[in-house]
């Protein structure tokens, strides 16, 4: 009896995990949300002319950011092929299921070398972890294309072109739009205080947002006379410009907080704690996560605004918690990275490389928006739900 | 004997009535408490109080659910990825077929009980270790949820959208104060709950398995129908769990829970659940939880880098445990 039920529960089990899979084997996530089993755009080789496969590994597909990024990328190969009149690219993306889950991107990078590619898209979550597959990668002489937060320090020839945002600039232009807000609450006989809140200090993207921000507040802020003390996670308070004053004489505190995991939950206690504090006036997300652990701490305490006596808060990317906090006025305003063309740009420098042409880094650009513009076209073509 | 007759009446009416743990555990609260709101001016507001209900939602709807395993000389680890899984399939049905939230809730119970029972028939049927059982759910419903919703990260209808009623079921907003109503329900379930263990015949076998399953089994018990039941239950209150923590998060990241159930698993054995079966109460493990949640509300207010926090509630359930071996070997002597 007992082995009856454990055969046949073994066997469902097999069942369904082989039904849910799309085959591919090495695809943790698909990427689509319609069908799971459409990540994979199969090239016809029924063509006369030359066909290319690319594999993209992306970060995963937890927030929407991900899923435009694919869009993006889906519709410039479909766009190439109709160019080409005949299905001369085909695309597999794959990415793992958590931006901490550096050991299944390895899994999947390795799998993608694997089908031999023409050219291969790469977000690393850890370079380090990559480096063995990377050098398989030129070996095999696949061109190795960066996107998003591209491959930081990969080894030198191996990557042979970046479409990236440069997240240092995009956490100055949110210092720049914050900082216009806050001006007038700013001054050498007063003391408040700014807080980040991070949903990581490893990842690379992040991390460099982060320091921007926190850099490009500081230039503001020491132009103007102003003493700042940085204070709070270790490795922001250790890479940024660093403070200009102590704790006492600050007239600017800004307090980083990174939770120990990168869940809404945890990055909402963090803000709150932040939001908390009575001399507060501002407050950054440096991430979708990180922004709606703002937006949610907020929906308890109800602090934040765009009016003079209540705190500005700026976030990053899009979601339609965002979106629904920048329109509604509890979030001042958001950066906005441009994911589409980020996954467009990369098919485009794929193709060049896997035709032998030369490729060079591609900023794909951000904006910063407000419930004044987040309806402008500019704008709205790179927001997603 | 004559020994412990007198050190039975020399204990306080306060101890018999609620066990020696949990009075030891009250006082803990009230230490925590104070500690918090002398160290922290922030800490000392009302809106502390409603974040730290937010959080207790839905650790205590697992940690009530996850007591009854326990109980048994079991366990249920796929709670924390379960709760993740179950929501963001909910979340799949009313953001993205564009169904009603009611059904979304429906759906997310359904895949709760569906994993609680599949526990429960493989441990009791096939009399395998539930450490080992429900670690292998762990990851398939981690893995599940990713593939069901398309590896997307899931959201639940925010404050104003349509469909926000669901919020409401935990707090509501009078004139600009917000009421965590939510308290009202636990304290139902609490109540209810503590009446199925105590007063039930499903109770009162669920603890008899946790004693002496042999015993229980040469009685005549079907074991099997109630060792299910446990884990039915945690299921239940699982499912209870992820609306719970859907409806005040929005957000669900898929991947992520690994760890939430040690939270409410934790927040049980401070309670006064012993990890070895045969005892526990489902109000022990409300304080429990409150200990948990206290430190996870209290601790970055006190200026704590993240990572200090988990090496604190680490050493606080370190003790709790030494606090119920202690106990055994002193009934044991």
């Amino acid at each position: 009896m007992k082995r009856t039920i454990a055969l046949v529960l073994a066997t469902v089990m097999a069942l369904s995990v082989a039904a849910c899979s799309n085959g591919g084997g090495t695809t943790a996530s698909s990427a689509s949300a319609d069908s799971a089993a459409s990540a994979t755009d199969s090239g016809a080789k029924s063509g006369n002319g030359k066909t290319y496969h690319f594999e993209v590994v992306s970060k995963g597909f937890q927030s929407t950011y991900w899923q435009a990024v694919y869009k993006g990328a889906q519709s410039e190969i479909k766009k190439l092929n109709d160019k080409a009149g005949y299905e001369k690219y085909s695309m597999n993306f794959v990415g793992p299921d958590s931006e901490s889950d550096v050991a299944a991107q390895v899994q999947q990078f390795t799998s993608a070398l694997n089908a031999k590619p023409s050219a291969i898209g790469l977000a690393a979550l850890d370079v380090n972890a990559l480096l063995a597959s990377i050098k398989k990668a030129q070996e095999a002489k696949i061109p190795i294309i960066g996107f998003d937060s591209g491959v930081p320090n990969a080894p030198k020839g191996a990557v042979l072109a970046n479409a990236s945002t440069d997240n240092y600039a995009a956490g100055k232009v949110a210092a720049d739009g914050m900082y216009k807000k806050i001006k007038g609450r700013l001054g050498k006989d007063k003391k408040v205080r700014i807080g980040v809140v991070s949903q990581d200090a490893t990842s690379e993207s992040i991390t460099n947002r982060g320091l921007g921000f926190i850099d490009g507040m500081i230039e503001k802020l020491t132009a103007d006379g102003l003493k700042v003390f940085v204070t709070g996670n270790q490795k922001y308070v250790g890479d940024s410009k660093g403070s200009t004053g102590t704790q006492a004489n600050a007239n600017v505190i800004l307090e980083v907080r990174v939770p120990s995991q990168t869940t809404t939950e945890l990055c909402a206690t963090e803000a709150g704690v932040i939001l908390n504090e009575s001399d507060t006036i501002a407050i950054f997300g440096t991430n979708q996560t990180g922004a709606e652990g703002v937006v949610t701490a907020d929906e308890t305490l109800h602090v934040c605004g765009t009016g003079d006596d209540q705190i500005i808060a700026v976030g990053f990317d899009s979601g339609s918690v965002l979106k629904g906090a920048v329109s509604g006025g509890s979030m001042y305003g958001a950066v906005t990275q441009a994911p589409v063309s980020i996954g467009s740009t990369v098919v485009d420098l794929m193709a060049a490389a896997a035709e032998g042409q030369s490729v060079k880094d591609k900023d794909t650009g951000c904006a910063f928006y407000t419930s004044e513009n987040i309806g402008s076209p500019e704008i709205a073509q790179n927001l997603y739900d | 004997m004559g020994n412990d007759k007198k050190a039975q009446k020399r204990k306080s009416s306060l101890t018999r009535t609620f066990g020696t743990q949990e009075v030891i555990v009250v006082g803990v609260i009230v230490i925590l408490f104070l500690f918090f709101s002398l160290a922290s001016q922030s800490f000392r507001r009302y809106t502390t109080v409603v974040t730290l209900c937010n959080y207790m939602y839905y650790i205590l709807l697992m940690a009530i659910g996850v007591t009854f395993p326990l109980i048994t000389a079991g366990v249920d680890l796929s709670i924390g990825t379960g709760i993740i899984c179950y929501s963001i399939v909910g979340s799949y049905v009313i953001s993205q077929m564009h169904m009603p939230v009611g059904v979304g809730m429906v759906v997310t119970m359904a895949l709760a009980l569906l994993f609680g029972f599949l526990n429960g028939i493989i441990i009791a049927k096939l009399d395998l270790p539930p450490f080992i059982v429900t670690l292998c759910t762990m990851m398939i419903v981690r893995g599940l949820g990713s593939i069901l919703a398309g590896g997307l990260s899931g959201v639940w209808p925010m404050a104003g959208s349509p469909g926000s009623w669901c919020r409401s079921i935990f707090k509501i907003n009078a004139g600009g104060k917000i009421i965590p109503i939510g308290m009202i329900w636990m304290i139902l379930l609490i109540v209810i709950m503590s009446f199925v263990l105590r007063k039930t015949r499903t109770g009162r076998y669920i603890i008899a398995i946790g004693s002496n399953k042999e015993a229980l089994r040469l009685s005549g018990v079907n074991v099997v129908k109630w060792q299910v039941a446990a884990y039915l239950i945690s299921g239940f209150f699982a499912g209870l769990a992820a609306i719970a923590y859907a409806c005040t998060f929005s957000n669900i990241t898929p991947g992520t829970g690994a760890g939430l159930e040690l939270d409410a698993i934790g927040g049980a054995i401070i309670g006064g659940t012993s990890m070895t079966g045969g005892s526990g109460s489902i109000f022990g493990t409300f304080l429990g939880v409150l200990v948990i949640s206290l430190l996870k509300t209290g601790l970055p207010y006190v200026g704590l880098q993240a990572n200090w926090q988990q090496i604190i509630t680490g050493l606080v359930l370190i003790g709790a445990v030494t606090m119920d071996m202690t106990k055994r070997h002193k009934a044991a002597g």
